[in-house]
């Protein structure tokens, strides 16, 4: 444990007067609820009300809160990719990831302290999450309803896994391109490509292979909040029902990602 | 003394091209070993392979006797290739993150950046370092915690030539001090005046290693000059144990069967009414040794 958070220390020796990961984290950090603030803005004053409440429903209140956060805050996942690529790339151009081996690390204490903060990042930006969650439910809470409704506190969970899954996936692309723009950009035009393969997969061809693509299977734990009233009746059900699969696939890809860029990095020329 | 580093039958291909072919060798303690090659010969990847960032293909190595280990790289400091470190933190910070990673005490930053004539730029960026700085702070980074192994790669590169000869200095006090260096370099001329022993690199092929005497040929001649350079060349062709005499610029290179004996030649000259201007005993330097060495194995 001592020889750990030694390592552990040495990160943060590399990120204690990093300029741009503060600013990086403090973006995320105000994206995640100013972004939610306008989604909950636009739901509340934009839309036909009934009974004084609006036909979407109350998506910011709770136990609602816990999907419908989650949701938005993946729309922004890109923000802590661009980090995270970022923290990998920046190993690479200085040649870095060399010189800690050649100072006394081995290849394997070297990478998974990498993925240990990449851990760590991702239970920040849900700990970011849960706490919007937690600000909107109060601010929208009516007497009437529960103190925090937990019952759907399991979303956080996913939104979770669903960042790792994405960070991972960053992480493999820095890992192989190793230059911060071409990483990005390649990680964006996946991200699109995915979407449009799932998009056409799913609406022309019918396949159902496409729900289980990298992020679309994480995409899928957490699933579009609004409009729960108008859903064809039963699609909740079937979600439901989906969910242990689609969490299982998730958590596979995670393993797999993280034994893929273990040997990797293991095993080629630095 | 046992070997520091111990190298067997090390191989290393990239693709189809062959880098390091069997190369066998031990760094004595307390040496300064000289790892001798033109671009491309395969220096770096050799250290790379025993600093752990390059797997061979074949062969084995060992660090003091032992398998290798992320442990025993702590007690080496290395320079290899370019100085690396993070651009955006100074150089203190860049040095306490090496001393972390080493498990040497931080306080050992303020001598070795003393030592390298950092310590007023410590505070600045490495990004704003000139190339010299970057490679003053890579030699710094390497004597952190004093450690009795020393790997340099062209520890010289772009350093200006008083750069160089504080570096050598430098290698001298280290070596006195009974540091082993492990020095890799094309600089010929720079490796000559401070190394024991040496291993010569030719695409990847080991030509010859050893200690410095062993390995270079001690062969030696006499540049001679008086003022009537006829009669000079006529007499000395009648002096025994001359093997051959070159004309070089304003000299005569005279060659002998065995060890030229300056004194004798001296005084045979004056006996036949010449009286030299100028008398030199001549070696061969290494770089002219290496080029013959490495002809012969090209031919």
């Amino acid at each position: 444990m001592r020889d750990f958070l030694h390592t552990l220390k040495v990160e943060w020796l590399k990120l204690k007067y990093y300029r741009t990961f503060w600013i990086l984290l403090a973006v995320i950090a105000i994206c995640i609820p100013a972004f939610n603030y306008v989604v909950y803005d636009i739901t509340d004053n934009n839309f036909p009300k009934i009974n004084g409440q609006s036909i979407l429903g109350a998506p910011f209140s709770f136990p609602y809160v816990w999907r419908t956060v989650p949701y938005f805050a993946g729309i922004l996942m890109f923000m802590p990719a661009i980090l995270i690529i970022t923290l990998f790339t920046n190993e690479y151009s200085f040649r870095t990831h060399r010189q800690n081996i050649i100072d006394g690390w081995s290849r394997s204490r070297f990478i998974y302290i990498k993925l240990t903060e990449v851990f760590l990042l991702t239970i920040f930006v849900t700990v970011i999450v849960a706490l919007t969650c937690l600000y909107f439910g109060f601010l929208t809470r009516k007497e009437t309803q529960p103190k925090a409704g937990w019952e759907d506190f399991r979303f956080i969970v996913f939104y979770f896994v669903e960042m790792l899954d994405y960070s991972l996936i960053a992480v493999l692309f820095a890992m192989l391109i190793k230059r911060s723009g071409l990483a990005m950009g390649i990680f964006f035009l996946y991200m699109i490509v995915e979407q449009f393969v799932v998009a056409i997969g799913r609406n022309k061809f019918k396949v159902g292979w496409v729900d289980y693509l990298p992020e679309e299977v994480s995409d899928r734990l957490i699933p579009q909040p609004l409009g729960r009233r108008m859903l064809a009746p039963g699609n909740i059900e079937i979600w439901e029902k989906h969910v242990p699969l689609y969490l299982s696939i998730a958590v596979l890809y995670i393993i797999l990602y993280i034994f893929f860029i273990g040997v990797r990095f293991r095993k080629t020329d630095l | 003394m046992a070997s520091i580093l111990s190298l067997k039958n090390i191989s290393k291909s990239y693709g189809r091209i062959r880098a390091l072919k069997d190369v066998s060798f031990d760094v004595p303690g307390g040496s300064v070993f000289g790892i001798l090659g033109p671009n491309g010969s395969g220096k770096t990847t050799l250290l790379g392979i025993v600093m752990d960032v390059l797997s061979a293909n074949s062969g084995q190595y060992t660090w003091f006797g032992n398998p290798p280990s992320e442990k025993q790289r702590r007690d080496i400091g290395t320079l290899l290739e370019t100085p690396n470190f993070y651009h955006y933190l100074s150089g203190q910070h860049n040095l306490e993150i090496t001393a972390s990673i080493k498990h040497k005490s931080p306080e050992d930053i303020e001598r070795v950046i003393r030592l390298v004539r950092l310590y007023e730029r410590k505070d600045s960026k490495f990004q704003t370092y000139s190339l010299g700085m970057k490679q003053r702070l890579a030699i710094a980074a390497c004597l952190l915690g004093d450690p009795a192994v020393l790997v340099f790669d062209e520890p010289t590169n772009g350093l200006d030539p008083s750069g160089i000869a504080e570096i050598r200095q430098l290698i001298i006090e280290l070596a006195a001090a009974g540091k082993t260096i492990i020095l890799a370099s094309h600089l010929l001329a720079e490796v000559e005046k401070v190394c024991t022993h040496v291993a010569i690199l030719q695409q990847g092929v080991l030509i010859r290693s050893g200690d410095i005497q062993s390995v270079l040929s001690q062969a030696e001649w006499l540049e001679v000059a008086a003022p009537d350079m006829n009669k000079l060349r006529e007499v000395l062709e009648h002096y025994r144990a001359v093997k051959k005499i070159n004309q070089f610029q304003n000299v005569l290179q005279v060659y002998f069967d065995g060890v030229p004996d300056a004194v004798m030649l001296n005084k045979y000259c004056f006996e036949q009414g010449v009286i030299l201007n100028f008398l030199q005993i001549k070696k061969k330097s290494l770089e002219s040794e290496f080029i013959e060495l490495t002809n012969n194995v090209s031919n």
